[in-house]
């Protein structure tokens, strides 16, 4: 399943966002009006509108040439109808919406905590229609570290938020009838189910853009991970899995995108977190044995910028990418990149064996004790996409915007950490 | 030696044309033993064309066989007394050139010569890259280092250098150092996949500069990197500045050919290899005998079926401007981890393995000589190769492994008496039973 590539009849070749509905889909036409297929012919503006949907283009010439609803009419019928003016109106749109040049109406599932919040300033400033769907347990606009006033005040000026809760499926569905958001932008989903009420609710959906997990391969002796690799349906990501899945069985065009690990400023995630608390207490840094295991890290603002990539990409329609860092780490690395980041001297790395212990609930390294990264020349190749940040540039950037300036989110817990160091009977050492 | 004298004459080979299409003429001199053979082609659309190359190519089989018959096997002076009886071997290899340069989208045919080494895990390179470039229809010279009498020419893939010249490769032998006195063509490409050091390779470069070449390619090494913290390595990383080959990719980029390249592959696998690599864990999978990985075990490396560099290679062939001035890590597009990989031949062998992991020094030997691979992460992409010639790595290990593992029980390696002396003394540091 994984990088099946969706075959949408008459895709348009452009990077216009409109795609027609495949047939049997649940974003066919209401019932009793004519099936388009893109070979639908409106004379000589054939091929500009092959390919496109008509309950979304026909909708708004409708309105432009102030005439009824034509989703239900023939189109043979459309042309003569609503006269030459509008017809050309709707090639100009078209060329606009062929040039990828058009705002969109974006919902984005979250985006008041990490991954969101970066990727929702990068579409409001490429011009886009932004709206957050959060509980609104966080506040809707924060300014970021790094963020200047203006900056900010520009965002939150124009950023849109719907309150709710989206567990509640059926309250999720009418909050978001009658919306008719373009793209969402589903950042926070974990489950295949609680796709469809955001798919009932927007019929004219152009694209649903998933924020999945490189979680969901299947741990293999031979990598990097590709996107064609074996997924495992047992993995603690099958929820992602199963989104993907229903993702392609619905017929909306659909994007995937599976980081590793992100790191950034404001992380919430203790990846980078973890080295530097124990950088900063002088201590000893506790790693799995033989400390060797190979992750990747990938900068949240890498990962926002190729969110936006995809963006009414016709390439990226019914595709997944793996998105990380362009080279790989050690576990002894990432303690040592986060040095340098950090500005700190060499660690004291400790390794030990995790079966010699039981920690409980509790964790006592970060990371999956295994080899996990992914090739992401997928992305590279087709979405013109590249990693900015290196890892000690990423690191330095989210250590001098957050972690170095005393700000955290998990309190600094070293208890696993002391087992570890008392059984191998290493001394401490403890900054004054 | 009587059908060189025939050949003082014109030869015109002539190519069904349809008169309709534009037509190209190509005309060759060709020197060999002191006459000169002026060689016509006319060709016309792509598909007569084709026809042509077919033609030549019957030609070249029948005549490269006859002429193989002849061929002395004794040394260096065989090249010039075979010169002159390969001649019409060497005009019927530069007809089907010719004319296969007609055709297609204006892709040039090309005469390369392969310096290859006589031994060690590179030698299967030539052999692989050889045949690759036959088959896209370029001349190929491969001239392997030292005596065709010697040992070392018992061993493959030296062993089955038959099967190059059935397909028309121009096999020869002589000192790379003397290679301007070895009575040899100029040469389009030159591929120097024998020298690790700017002493040995020197010459070579010199000589195909001097003689017109365009293309020098050379087989360097992903052994040069710099170890990382951040695998893999990609083009570009730091290598180790004493390393041999990275002073002669270095004295190559200041040569002034056209178009050059450095190749740096890692460990390979595939027929005709000339040193052993999956035959390590095969001994052992076989016989039953555990497997000793030192470390964890998870140290990865690249293990890559050969024909991903030959393709890599006659890739950079076809396309010299976009491989000019390039690094490629010559490597397939997965790495393996060591267990992974006795993993990967067992199963390709039908049989369990038993994996039992031990620390070198305290086992008291020497992993360089316990374990055939670098007891590290040794680990390159083939990022270069995969942008600027849209090369695409064709390595299904598993399956590899598989071929692999039938060719070997096919010699008869399985009932070898291999003496695992070095295992013995690692597993008696273990105090680990072993099942006879």
């Amino acid at each position: 399943m994984a990088g099946m590539s969706s075959s949408f009849p008459g895709t348009v070749t452009s990077s216009a966002p409109c795609v027609a509905a495949a047939p049997g889909s649940r974003h066919s036409l209401p019932q009793g009006a004519p099936r388009l297929h893109c070979k639908a012919s409106f004379g000589d503006l054939h091929a500009t509108f092959e390919g496109m949907r008509q309950s979304n283009i026909v909708d708004k010439i409708g309105k432009l040439a102030d005439k009824p609803n034509l989703a239900s009419s023939p189109p043979v019928a459309y042309q003569q109808r609503i006269g030459r003016k509008a017809v050309r109106q709707a090639v100009v749109m078209t060329r606009a919406l062929a040039s990828g040049g058009e705002s969109k109406n974006i919902l984005i599932m979250g985006g008041t905590r990490f991954i969101g919040l970066f990727l929702a300033r990068q579409l409001v400033a490429a011009g886009h229609q932004v709206t957050l769907f959060t509980r609104g347990k966080a506040p809707v606009t924060k300014q970021l570290p790094g963020e200047s006033d203006e900056e900010f005040s520009v965002y939150s000026s124009k950023v849109k938020h719907i309150q709710g809760d989206r567990q509640d499926f059926d309250g999720l569905k009418e909050k978001l009838t009658g919306t008719g958001f373009q793209i969402v932008y589903d950042i926070n989903g974990r489950e295949g189910k609680e796709v469809e009420p955001i798919l009932d609710a927007l019929p004219g959906l152009e694209q649903y853009i998933f924020c999945s997990s490189a979680g969901v391969y299947l741990k293999s002796d031979q990598l990097p991970h590709l996107e064609v690799d074996a997924v495992d349906p047992k993995s603690r990501h099958k929820g992602k899995l199963d989104t993907e899945t229903l993702l392609q069985s619905k017929g909306v065009p659909w994007t995937s995108i599976r980081p590793v690990y992100i790191y950034g400023p404001l992380n919430y995630n203790p990846v980078e977190e973890w080295f530097f608390q124990r950088l900063e207490a002088g201590r000893p840094i506790p790693v799995p044995a033989p400390g060797l295991q190979i992750t990747q890290l990938g900068h949240v603002k890498d990962l926002a910028n190729a969110f936006v990539k995809v963006l009414a990409n016709e390439k990226a329609y019914g595709q997944v990418y793996n998105i990380s860092g362009s080279k790989y780490v050690t576990f002894d690395g990432i303690a040592k990149a986060c040095a340098k980041a950090g500005g700190f001297a060499t660690p004291e790395i400790v390794h030990y064996n995790p079966k010699d212990f039981d920690f409980g609930k509790k964790k006592a390294f970060p990371l999956r004790d295994q080899h996990f990264f992914t090739s992401i020349a997928k992305a590279e190749t087709e979405l013109d996409w590249a990693p900015e940040f290196s890892l000690v540039d990423g690191l330095t950037d989210s250590y001098n915007l957050d972690f170095g300036r005393g700000t955290f989110r998990k309190e600094a817990d070293f208890s696993t950490d002391d087992v570890i160091l008392e059984k191998l009977g290493t001394k401490t050492v403890v900054a004054a | 030696m009587a059908l060189s004298q025939s050949l003082a004459s014109l030869v015109l080979i002539p190519c069904s044309s349809s008169p309709s299409s534009s037509s190209s003429s190509s005309s060759l001199a060709v020197a060999a033993s002191g006459q000169t053979f002026r060689l016509f082609l006319r060709s016309g659309s792509s598909s007569s064309s084709s026809f042509c190359s077919q033609f030549c190519t019957a030609h070249l089989s029948l005549f490269s066989s006859f002429l193989t018959e002849q061929h002395q096997r004794n040394g260096l002076r065989s090249v010039e007394r075979r010169a002159a009886g390969a001649a019409w071997n060497n005009v019927v290899v530069r007809a089907a050139a010719a004319a296969a340069a007609v055709q297609g989208q204006g892709e040039s045919k090309k005469k390369v010569l392969i310096v290859n080494t006589n031994s060690g895990g590179h030698a299967i390179i030539g052999f692989w890259f050889a045949k690759d470039l036959r088959a896209a229809g370029h001349a190929v010279t491969i001239l392997t280092v030292g005596d065709e009498s010697s040992d070392k020419m018992k061993k493959p893939p030296f062993s089955r250098f038959s099967e190059l010249r059935d397909l028309g490769v121009e096999t020869v032998w002589g000192e790379p150092a003397d290679i301007g006195a070895l009575g040899l063509s100029s040469f389009d490409v030159v591929l120097d996949n024998n020298g690790k050091t700017l002493e040995v390779v020197k010459p070579v470069a010199d000589w195909a500069k001097a003689s017109g070449a365009k293309q020098f390619l050379f087989i360097s090494s992903a052994g040069i990197y710099k170890s990382t913290d951040e695998p893999p390595h990609v083009e570009g990383d730091e290598v180790k500045g004493d390393a041999g080959h990275k002073i002669v990719e270095d004295y190559l980029a200041g040569l002034g050919f056209e178009s050059w390249a450095s190749f740096r592959p890692q460990y390979m696998t595939g027929s005709g290899n000339n040193k052993d690599c999956e035959e390590w864990f095969f001994d052992r999978i076989v016989r039953g005998r555990p497997v000793p990985i030192p470390g964890s075990g998870l140290q990865v490396t690249n293990i890559s079926h050969v024909s991903d560099l030959s393709s890599m290679l006659t890739l950079a062939v076809e396309k010299p401007a976009a491989a000019n001035g390039s690094i490629f890590n010559a490597v397939s597009d997965r790495a393996v981890t060591f267990d992974g990989l006795v993993r990967l031949c067992a199963k390709a062998a039908g049989k369990e393995a038993e994996i039992v992991h031990y620390d070198p020094k305290a086992a008291g030997v020497d992993a360089k000589k316990s374990f055939p691979f670098r007891n590290m992460h040794f680990y390159a992409e083939p990022r270069a190769a995969s942008t600027k010639l849209g090369w695409e790595s064709k390595t299904n290990l598993q399956e590899d492994l598989k071929a692999r593992y039938e060719e070997y029980i096919a010699i008869g390696r399985d009932k070898k008496d291999i003496k695992f002396e070095l295992d013995d003394k690692i597993l008696e540091s273990l105090l680990t039973p072993v099942s006879v």
